[in-house]
């Protein structure tokens, strides 16, 4: 673990995302200055990835692909002998590999992987329990990429700003979305944790739905937006179903552990595996537009160019190709049990194949470009699937994969140019169709030759990069046809796509020579001079200088590395090679003069003869729109119809059908699990009555008696009033039950909630009208049929969980442990463990589950705000006295102003003024006593409240108020500060004493007296509780009697 | 003991339901009220009886949660979980309470069928 290599990563990842972020700060107009900030951040990555890679070195992979395995030994030999393939790949192929017999050096069979403990891997752990660790690995495979994104990342800083032009709104909004882009993607590709890659993954979905909606007022730009998020959204779910599976599967949660442990065959569980690559498929298909998903690649169009050129060729597309080649050395040790190779062979081929078709056929600059990405995509991969598809090679089974990244990283070096300069043409020209640029060599020379130059590297011609990678391509075809003669199939399709990919560069150069139609000129000449055009996204006037030039020198310099590349093969081979995962069978890139006779130059001859040809016939000119654009409309618009259809039957707006619908299923689930187990038909242990205790079991009964006789009154009674106290009747009853189980401290407070509950509820029921007319017959007896069915189930599954108890003498074993710790015996020493207390609950509530009872006053406190914004926002109607009062007439006796007539006599309040400062000593009392004997903030708050709140009704607000002079708001804030203030005291505390949040502290403070008095800090917090509590009841009593006078 | 416990639950949650059924808002109240005397109940029962058997075949009471009192204590957790129950239906009580109250002003009716012809929920906007 290298701390600062961490570190580097780390701040290499974040670099672009805060230079951003970081360009909010200057003045709008300032668009020279933004771009060299937004610049510096994915500048400073390339450069701290750089200082990674020298400092630390390129981290081995966990599983190199090279090896051959005995694990595929027996299927190979059995292969080699059906198919007599020994000694072809020598004859016909080892003459082409211009190292030494590097197949065989490279194939040999080494250890497949370094189970060093220093895997390289670097990481913080975070949430170690759920597997939640921000590490990173910089190995061959993420260095190039992040290298890729990084570099790529600067020249599209650049070309934003020629792009932009002086836009300043749009750069504004552009350079923080580009940021958080090309930090998710670094991470993404960096991040060794599956689920922190997960994470951004689903970030650089999110920025590319930003970037594809840029034009927010253009509803099509909007829907295809959505669509790209839905399509990508959907993938993220099913990679992270097939995360967690794999994690699951294998036992491991980084990419290099998991990998390591398929080398081994070490899996947790098996079975899992492949479910789990099913659905890290759909995730990395999706991502990276493969067949049937691609549609949403050509939509993505709708973004600006520069987004395009970045996210949607260069590298978030290829965030699924990145998939496949992390996951791919295990997956060739594993391909004897998941068919992988073969799926992503059918999927990669048809995808290619498609992609080209439609790139022929498309009209548009950027959608021809767009369909020649999904086309390459399927290229990327159908060449993992073949790797995964062994080759056998000498008798083993060889890896069938060839410089894999210098083939990705070929793409980018063309793609992107094409993109950037696809830009620039509709941004200079202001044409987006290619057969509107006629004569463009002629009127824009230097737009129009790299703009060829890149097409001529698309069809993958002599002399570029993109040649030697369409050849290794080619032989990977080659080689696996000798033990699988189907993959001819693949060949056919790579045949076509060579041949379109050829037809589009000379459909390209014949439409650049060609002489101007006239119109178009006469169109050009009226509004190309006055550089007043407009073409949707931006609004712009063209720059000279370096900024100008800005909108096509990021093109030239990519394009050029293309050359360098195909002209200087083995140099920039060597350049490639420590980011290269399989350099197999050639030890260096060869170049066209290299390359020997066989059948893929054959192929590649053949193809681009017959491109030539394809692309100066009459044949595939007229536009075709891809079919599939209507699927994901399609579907979409059946959601929401179907959707809503099923929504309006099940969320009819009455609030009965709600809970119908969701009791039924809970009874459902319920009973059909008390019906499969068997083990749950009988009574429970449990059940069986003491002996012994007659007393005690009297008086159970007896109250238990009283409780569902109460309960059961309910539904008969017709007076309301009645009604509540039966109601109140049933919670008294209960603490009566409460009383014989032992437990004080709930009885005491059930009492005083009991009280304050049925004054509340009898307030509120003054206020509402009468009942309306009774139900009729039928529904009463359907809805209690339906609560008995309810609660038998619920009863009986309570009942037989209850036959589960831990029936241990002191409590079960959570009791036993609360009980134990809840006091530090050591007299004047706080271990910190112990809540010093006598009372466990208490001492559970205050300390062991502070953290509870502190989010559950926070709840009272919002509960009181959610009164007093509901009671504000609905005010009482202009007198409409719903319920006659008393007739005994006002003036009779005297009543105090604001209290409740009918409620003062003279015998209520006179005995309340006795009561109320008995209640007050009483709730101190039980308040300091709390934490050694039963009471507590809980009980203390509502004992003082009650008796408050029913003072007020005897002597009205203004007595109340001279009383207890602070507002319940205040108050309920005051009581929370000073129970956060206690939780965080212990961070700050200096040296040892400092403790966690909430920690408590106790000790003995000597008195004069001959025990010394116990403290303990846990107090302060039940002050916190105290305070809220009584502010809370206090204030909604408040507010719901003023509310009735 | 657990039994009368078990029955209590199962009427108490009984009528509940059925008053949460019912068509007036103030009897939803009430029944919602009840569920959660119903799921203390619950609660309580796991924590078993207060009753220890001896296996003379005596039976002993044991003590309240509190150190020192008696020689065997109740489990202490279920309780100090009803004890924050208790106090959290409070206030979900006073908040059920008082949207009747804006209920009744705003819609003028607390009839659950009558409120539904009004408030149906609406679909996303067709994009």
């Amino acid at each position: 673990m290298h701390e600062s290599e961490f570190t580097l990563i780390l701040l290499a990842v974040l670099a672009p995302v805060i230079a951003g972020v970081a360009t909010l700060i200057l003045p709008r107009r300032a668009t020279s200055g933004r771009t060299i900030l937004a610049l510096a951040g994915p500048a400073l990555s390339v450069y701290l990835l750089g200082s990674v890679v020298t400092q630390y070195g390129v981290n081995e992979p966990a599983v190199t692909v090279a090896a051959v395995e005995d694990h595929e030994a027996g299927h190979a030999s059995s292969s080699n002998e059906e198919h007599g393939v020994v000694d072809t790949p020598g004859t016909l192929y080892d003459d082409l590999t211009l190292g030494s017999n590097a197949g065989s050096d490279y194939a040999a069979p080494s250890p497949a992987y370094q189970d060093s403990p220093d895997s390289g891997v670097v990481g913080i752990p975070f949430m170690e329990s759920l597997h939640l660790d921000l590490t990173f690995n910089a190995d061959p495979l993420g260095l190039f990429f992040a290298f890729l994104i990084a570099g790529v990342g600067c020249l599209i800083v650049l070309y934003s700003r020629g792009y932009f032009g002086k836009d300043a709104d749009s750069l504004f909004r552009f350079y923080p979305m580009l940021g958080l882009f090309a930090t998710a993607m670094l991470g993404l590709v960096l991040a060794d944790n599956m689920i922190a890659m997960l994470i951004f993954w689903e970030m650089t979905s999110i920025s590319s739905f930003l970037l594809i909606g840029w034009e927010r007022s253009n509803p099509k730009a909007v829907r295809l937006a959505v669509q790209a998020l839905l399509v990508t959204g959907m993938g993220g779910i099913a990679l992270l179903g097939g995360v967690l599976l794999l994690g699951v599967g294998v036992g491991e949660w980084g990419f290099s552990a998991v990998l390591s442990a398929f080398a081994t065959g070490d899996l947790a569980r098996p079975e899992l595996v492949p479910w789990a690559f099913l659905l890290m498929f759909l995730g990395g298909a999706t991502k990276s537009a493969q067949w049937p998903f691609h549609f949403w690649l050509p939509g993505a169009m709708a973004a600006p160019t520069p987004v395009s050129a970045y996210l949607h060729s260069a590298t978030m597309v290829k965030a699924g190709i990145y998939l496949f080649a992390r996951m791919y050395p295990g997956l060739y040790l594993l391909e004897s049990i998941i068919p992988w190779g073969e799926i992503l062979i059918a999927f990669g081929a048809i995808t290619m194949a498609l992609g080209a078709l439609l790139a022929i056929r498309s009209a548009e600059l950027k959608k021809i470009f767009a369909y020649t990405t999904v086309s390459q995509l399927g290229l990327f991969t159908c060449m993992y699937g073949l790797g995964s598809v062994t080759y056998v090679h000498d008798g083993h089974a060889a890896a069938n994969i060839i410089w894999p990244i210098t083939q990705i990283l070929n793409h980018a070096l063309y793609k992107a140019p094409l993109f950037i300069i696809a830009g620039a043409i509709i941004h200079t020209v202001g044409k987006k169709e290619l057969h509107q640029l006629k004569g463009l060599l002629r009127s824009h020379p230097l737009l129009a030759i790299i703009c060829l130059a890149g097409c001529y590297a698309m069809a993958a011609a002599p002399f570029t990069l993109s040649f030697t990678a369409k050849e290794a391509f080619l032989y990977q075809i080659f080689h696996a046809t000798e033990t699988m003669p189907w993959v001819n199939v693949v060949a056919v399709l790579a045949a076509l796509t060579a041949i379109f990919n050829m037809a589009i560069f000379i459909r390209f150069l014949m439409t650049f020579l060609a002489t101007p139609e006239v119109e178009t000129r006469i169109e050009h000449d009226a509004q190309g001079e006055a550089h007043a055009h407009d073409h949707g996204d931006h609004a712009h006037e063209h720059e000279r200088g370096f900024w100008g030039a800005c909108l096509w020198l990021p093109a030239f310099l990519l394009v050029a590395a293309q050359y360098v590349g195909g002209v200087a093969p083995a140099w920039f081979g060597e350049l490639v090679l420590p980011f290269e995962t399989a350099p197999l069978y050639w030890s260096a890139l060869p170049g066209f003069f290299e390359m020997k006779m066989g059948a893929p130059l054959i192929t590649s001859i053949i193809g681009a003869v017959l491109g030539i040809l394809l692309g100066l016939s009459p044949f595939l000119r007229s536009p075709l729109e891809d079919p599939h654009n209507k699927l994901f409309p399609a579907v979409y618009s059946s959601v929401q119809r179907d959707g809503g259809r099923i929504f309006s039957m099940l969320q009819p707006g009455n609030f009965r059908v709600y809970v119908y619908l969701v009791l039924s299923a809970f009874v459902l689930a319920l009973g059909g699990s008390i019906m499969l187990d068997s083990g749950l038909w009988s009574f429970p242990e449990a059940v069986r009555i003491p002996q012994g205790v007659t007393g005690l079991l009297m008086a159970v009964s007896f109250f238990s008696f009283l409780v569902c006789a109460s309960a059961l009154a309910m539904p008969f009674v017709r007076s309301r009033i009645v009604r509540v106290l039966v109601l109140g009747g049933v919670g008294f009853s209960v603490t009566g039950l409460y009383l014989l189980y032992q437990a004080p401290d709930l009885a005491l407070t059930q009492l005083m909630f009991e009280i304050i509950s049925v004054i509340l509820f009898l307030l509120v029921l003054r206020m509402l009208p009468e009942e309306p007319k009774r139900w009729h017959r039928i529904d009463r007896v359907r809805r209690g049929f339906f609560a008995a069915l309810v609660g038998c189930t619920v009863g009986w599954v309570v009942l037989q969980v209850a036959g589960q108890a831990d029936l241990s003498p002191d409590g079960g074993a959570l009791g036993e442990w609360f009980g134990a710790q809840s006091y530090s015996d050591t007299l004047g020493e706080a271990d910190g463990r112990g809540g010093g207390g006598n009372n466990v609950v208490n001492v559970i509530l205050v300390d062991f589950r502070g953290y509870d009872t502190f989010g559950e006053i926070t709840v009272l406190a919002i509960a009181l705000m959610g009164v007093f914004a509901l009671i504000t926002a609905a005010p009482a109607k202009a007198v409409k006295r719903v319920v006659k009062y008393d007739d005994i007439p006002r003036e009779a006796y005297y009543v105090p102003e604001g209290a409740q007539p009918g409620l003062t006599t003279s015998l209520f309040r006179t005995s309340m003024r006795v009561i109320l400062p008995l209640s007050l000593i009483f709730a101190g009392y039980v308040f300091f006593k709390g934490h050694n004997e039963p009471g507590g903030g809980f009980i203390a708050g509502l004992v003082a409240a009650t008796a408050l709140a029913v003072y007020r009704m005897a002597e009205g607000p203004r007595a109340l108020k001279s009383l207890v002079p602070i507002k319940p708001g205040p108050m309920a804030a005051i009581g929370l500060g000073i129970a956060l203030l206690t939780a965080v005291v212990p961070l700050v505390l200096p040296g040892e004493h400092r403790g966690a949040f909430l920690q408590s502290y106790n000790g003995y403070i000597p008195l004069l007296g001959e025990d010394p008095y116990h403290w303990a800090s846990a107090t302060f917090f039940d002050i916190g509780v105290l305070l809220v509590v009584v502010a809370v009841s206090l204030g909604i009593v408040n507010r719901l009697t003023e509310e009735m006078e | 003991m657990t039994l009368f416990l078990a029955i209590c639950v199962t009427v108490v949650l009984s009528v509940s339901v059925y008053l949460i059924l019912g068509r007036e808002l103030k009897e939803v109240a009430m029944g919602l009220f009840l569920l959660g005397h119903a799921a203390h109940l619950s609660i309580l029962m796991m924590s078993g009886t207060p009753v220890l058997m001896q296996e003379q075949g005596g039976a002993i009471i044991k003590g309240g949660p509190v150190l020192g009192v008696s020689s065997h204590m109740v489990d202490p957790l279920p309780q100090a979980l009803i004890l924050t129950a208790i106090v959290i239906s409070f206030a979900v009580m006073a908040f059920l309470l008082t949207l009747l109250v804006v209920m009744h002003r705003r819609a003028d009716r607390l009839d659950v069928n009558d409120l539904a012809s009004e408030g149906r929920p609406q679909l996303l906007t067709e994009l």
